[in-house]
């Protein structure tokens, strides 16, 4: 390996040990979007006013999610002899005293205990790897995440850090290019093309300078995957650039952050900086004559900005508008120069390639799909979390292994499986996150944040709204795609008031014929809830337009019909 | 309404930026966070510093929802239209957010105190259905919660 890196590692990986060894106690706090939500900041300022009025002899930390997020703020005590480590969730700020008070008499506190992290497993708790949460996940682009400090670039490296770029530094383009091949990695972000060939495009493209871009517009409502990577483990991100910048030659690389994700933006500039300082980022990058720098570049709120070329026209300075394709982005892309676009699970997965080698990485899935996914599930459902396995477990395991089950009163109606784009199905538990049987239905797996619908939800409901958000959100460029949705949602809005017509069924499938010749997906895939609703739910279709009926009650304008809606504010308490 | 800022003053604001280097949407977000929204005298001095058009600076700015044109309220509540929250009965927290305050989305009160705005999903999603005052989480709402929250928010301005 690279002298300077075995150096720089070697010399993380002793402070590394000497914080682990410093005889105290160690109290780490998820500081993330999710727990800030839910009173982080506070349960750190009075776990440190607290550890201070007692003479505690402690030391706070930060770390990313652990996945999770409905029960934030999670707190890891690892004891002052480091011989075990426990995870507690809702350590909300009113609990940090008493919570305090026990850390300090040495004991554990069971009722908030998800599990043992570290050393074994007590009578009242067990090992975190036996939460049912944890059961059948396999953690490996979140392997750090939880453990590691996100803001610490020495954490990062003490944790087979960089090791994966140390190997890909020994090998040519060409090699690195065939190990990403062979891995069978798909594109994260829904289409699943092989990022392998995306990164040989660029690799045998001609012209200079090349870009690489990192695609962390995460848009899709419900889906915070790339949010946990950013936030949790920033290094991983930028390990996988330099990767892909030494297989494709690239010499700048941009981070596209959403302007929704100010903490990922902050924590990866930072990141980036502390790389800079280690002279894993630059000029001559670690003496091997490489220069390779990264831009975290801000986004203002866009969801079209998630297209590529979309993306980089908003770099470029104009209206983050979708270009026409051809010509590709590795033909020409920023600045009309080469270009190559991943989303930040598809490049977070390169260190790991590079560091185990393509059989390791894709040995795990028995799945067509091979490796690991995240995945965020929200909704009626009691688990709002994140979390990553193989691909290919079916919908009912995942609602009750993954979800807690739906929420008290709630039965399973149907789910999106990713997107706003990616259409509605049925509350079919025998459908497996894969790829193929979506696409079977004519929907698709998007980036992995699926939304749960119940009973209380109405189908035209969801699909007005998600119309009306591809109608906001669509970039003007063609006439099928901002005219069409806004025709959709007028439909839609009149169905809604109780004006349906037998013939709309009709005008929203020409509709869907129409916008199908739109430029990028965006317009393309606008109609996608529509038109799967429709065949999926195709009862409740009737009722609204020909009986003017709405059974879930939403469409107030409607008779209220099959399902008797309990009073708002009593859903609200049986979520809490 | 707060004066227009001295046109030295955004000169010497947007220095650094270059032309062709992908800096409008980096000068634009400086303008914004200092002056809370993007006056506009700025498109001008920002497309002579980019050696570019205001033409293509305004474009730009007015493609993204985000850029501010106009002075924000003194506490902007941003409603999340996301489809958890909606699930969990977002729209009727919208509703009861509109009326109590007596304004539609994307406006302010009389007094400019104030603002509402659709807000999207940052996958907070646990806290559904939910509203950010000044970019702080209030989770878990009911209609008639919604309503407190709203009533105390004018009470403040009053």
């Amino acid at each position: 390996m690279n002298t300077r890196l075995e150096s720089i590692i070697s010399a993380a990986k002793s402070s590394w040990a000497a914080e682990q060894a410093s005889g105290r106690i160690r109290i780490t706090v998820t500081r993330d979007t999710s727990s800030l939500a839910r009173g982080a900041d506070e349960t750190i300022a009075r776990l440190n006013a607290a550890i201070e009025s007692k003479k505690l002899v402690a030391d706070v930390g930060i770390t990313g999610s652990w996945g999770f997020c409905w029960m934030e703020p999670c707190v890891t005590v690892r004891s002052a002899a480091g011989t075990h480590t426990i995870l507690y969730g809702n350590v909300t700020p009113d609990r940090v005293e008493e919570f305090i008070d026990v850390v300090a008499s040495g004991k554990d506190m069971p009722e908030l205990a998800l599990g043992v992290v570290e050393g074994n497993p007590t009578a009242e708790i067990p090992l975190l790897s036996d939460h049912p949460f944890m059961k059948g996940q396999v953690r490996r682009v979140m392997a750090n995440i939880g453990r590691i400090d996100p803001e610490n670039i020495d954490h990062y490296l003490a944790n087979d850090g960089y090791a994966g770029f140390g190997k890909a530094l020994e090998m040519d383009a060409e090699a690195i290019v065939k190990e990403m091949l062979d891995s069978g990695l798909g594109g994260r972000a829904g289409a699943g093309f092989p990022t392998g060939r995306k990164w040989d495009f660029l690799r045998t493209a001609t012209a200079s300078p090349r870009y690489l871009v990192c695609n962390a517009d995460e848009g899709d409502p419900g889906a915070w995957v790339n949010r946990v990577v950013l936030e949790g483990d920033p290094h991983l991100v930028i390990e996988g650039m330099l990767i892909a910048s030494l297989a494709c030659h690239a010499d700048e690389g941009y981070i596209y952050i959403r302007y929704e994700y100010p903490l990922a933006f902050a924590r990866m500039q930072k990141a980036v900086e502390q790389a800079r300082a280690k002279g894993l980022l630059g000029k001559n990058i670690l003496g091997s004559g490489k220069d390779f720098d990264l831009v975290v570049f801000l986004g203002a709120g866009a969801y079209v900005c998630g297209d590529e070329t979309g993306l980089m026209n908003s770099i470029d300075s104009y209206r983050g508008m979708p270009r026409i394709k051809p010509p590709f982005p590795a033909q020409a892309g920023l600045w009309n120069k080469p270009t190559n676009v991943n989303n930040v699970e598809s490049y977070a997965n390169a260190p790991m390639i590079m560091r185990n080698g393509a059989h390791w990485w894709s040995s795990v899935s028995d799945a067509k799909e091979k490796g690991t996914k995240m995945f965020t599930f929200s909704g009626s459902i009691n688990w709002a979390g994140c979390i990553e396995v193989p691909f290919g477990a079916s919908i009912g395991h995942v609602i009750d292994q993954w979800c807690g089950g739906m929420r008290e009163g709630r039965t399973f109606k149907g789910f999106q499986p990713g997107g706003p784009l990616s259409g509605v199905c049925t509350a079919n538990p025998n459908l497996t996150l894969t790829l193929d049987p979506y696409r079977e239905l004519g929907l698709f797996l998007g980036g992995g944040g699926i939304v749960f619908f119940d009973q209380y939800t109405c189908t035209i409901d969801m699909c007005a709204f998600f119309l009306g958000f591809c109608e906001d959100e669509s970039c003007g460029r063609c006439t099928t795609c901002h005219g069409g949705t806004q025709r959709a949602v007028e439909i839609m809005r009149r169905i809604q008031a109780g004006g349906g017509r037998e013939v709309d069924f009709e005008t929203l499938q020409k509709l869907v014929g129409t916008m199908i010749w739109s430029n990028c997906f965006h317009g393309q895939f606008a109609m996608t809830t529509i038109k799967t609703a429709v065949k999926a739910f195709a009862d409740e279709w009737r009722e609204h337009i020909i009986e003017k009926r709405c059974r879930a009650g939403v469409c107030r304008d409607l008779e209220s019909g099959l399902v008797t809606r309990p009073h708002v504010e009593e859903l609200a308490l049986a979520g809490n | 309404m707060t004066a227009e800022p001295e046109l030295r003053e955004l000169r010497e604001l947007v220095a650094e930026f270059q032309p062709n280097r992908g800096h409008v949407m980096p000068a634009l977000h400086k303008v914004q966070n200092t002056y809370g929204y993007i006056p506009r005298s700025a498109f001008e001095v920002i497309a002579r510093q980019l050696n570019s058009t205001p033409a293509l600076i305004y474009g730009a700015a007015t493609f993204y929802s985000d850029y501010r044109l106009h002075p924000p309220a003194e506490t902007e509540v941003a409603w999340c239209c996301g489809p958890a929250c909606r699930v969990l009965g977002g729209d009727r927290v919208r509703e009861a957010l509109q009326e109590e305050l007596g304004i539609g989305l994307h406006e302010q009160t009389e007094d400019h105190k104030v603002g509402l705005h659709v807000g999207q999903c940052v996958g907070t999603c646990h806290e559904a259905p939910q509203v950010w005052v000044n970019g702080k989480v209030k989770g878990n709402l009911t209609p008639e919660s919604a309503r407190e929250l709203a009533r105390g928010l004018k009470g403040d301005a009053e």
